[in-house]
């Protein structure tokens, strides 16, 4: 068990088995050991939260519960560096970090570079795929064209 | 900064580990190899920098933004 005194949440307590080890963290943030800390199980969105640095917390979400088409293609050597055959990808959750803003149409998921967990591992990766924006909207006008799109 | 000059097939070793190349130039675009090891992530400088911004905004969230409240681990 060890104690996160975060920033934002006061102090919690996160077991072991919670601990997600990030070898190359976060592109640009760094951070080596997060755990996702959620209200509910299918709450719409979890924080990553580094146990390193208390202040290093970001909200993430399901990029599915959002986003119906949405894939992640890998590079080769992507694939390499993460280590995830096609079995383990099957197995690992996906997450999308959220940016918020003052109205809800500001609110974005960037698509492009996806958390993938697998096995108390986790590496933030750069998507591939065709239709993968950095600022995708979650809510609002703009998200309904671009799922009509 | 290191500046040093190189020509095309000549090599730059950064550490031990991770080797720059320079493979061909032409125009005014280089081609260059990097050989790091598996567990070392190689970006483009521009979308690093994209990446990065956007984590940067995303970590600069205020729980009262999100409707969630305080959380408690995920197991």
């Amino acid at each position: 068990m060890t104690t996160l005194h975060s920033s934002r949440f006061g102090d919690l307590e996160i077991p072991e088995e919670a601990v997600i080890d990030f070898p190359a963290g976060l592109i640009g943030l760094g951070g080596r050991r997060y755990a996702l800390l959620s209200r509910t199980e299918d709450a719409a969105f979890a924080w990553l939260h580094s146990l390193d640095d208390p202040e290093l917390a970001v909200p993430v979400t399901n990029p599915w519960r959002f986003f119906d088409g949405f894939e992640v293609e890998l590079s080769d050597d992507e694939a390499a560096r993460v280590g995830l055959s096609e079995d383990d990808a099957a197995r690992a959750s996906v997450y999308v970090t959220v940016r918020t803003g003052e109205h809800a149409e500001d609110f974005c998921a960037n698509l492009r570079a996806p958390i993938v967990i697998a096995d108390g591992r986790g590496h933030q990766i750069i998507n591939q795929a065709q239709d993968a924006p950095i600022r995708a909207p979650l809510f609002g006008e703009h998200a309904v064209a671009a799922a009509a799109a | 900064m290191l500046i040093v000059t190189r020509r095309p097939g000549e090599k730059v070793m950064v550490g031990d580990d991770v080797v720059v190349e320079v493979m061909e130039i032409s125009g005014n675009s280089v081609r260059i190899g990097i050989t790091a090891p598996r567990s070392v992530p190689v970006y483009r400088e521009e979308i690093w920098a994209t990446i990065q911004a956007e984590n940067a905004a995303a970590a600069a969230t205020d729980p009262k933004a999100l409707p969630d409240g305080v959380p408690a681990p995920k197991k």
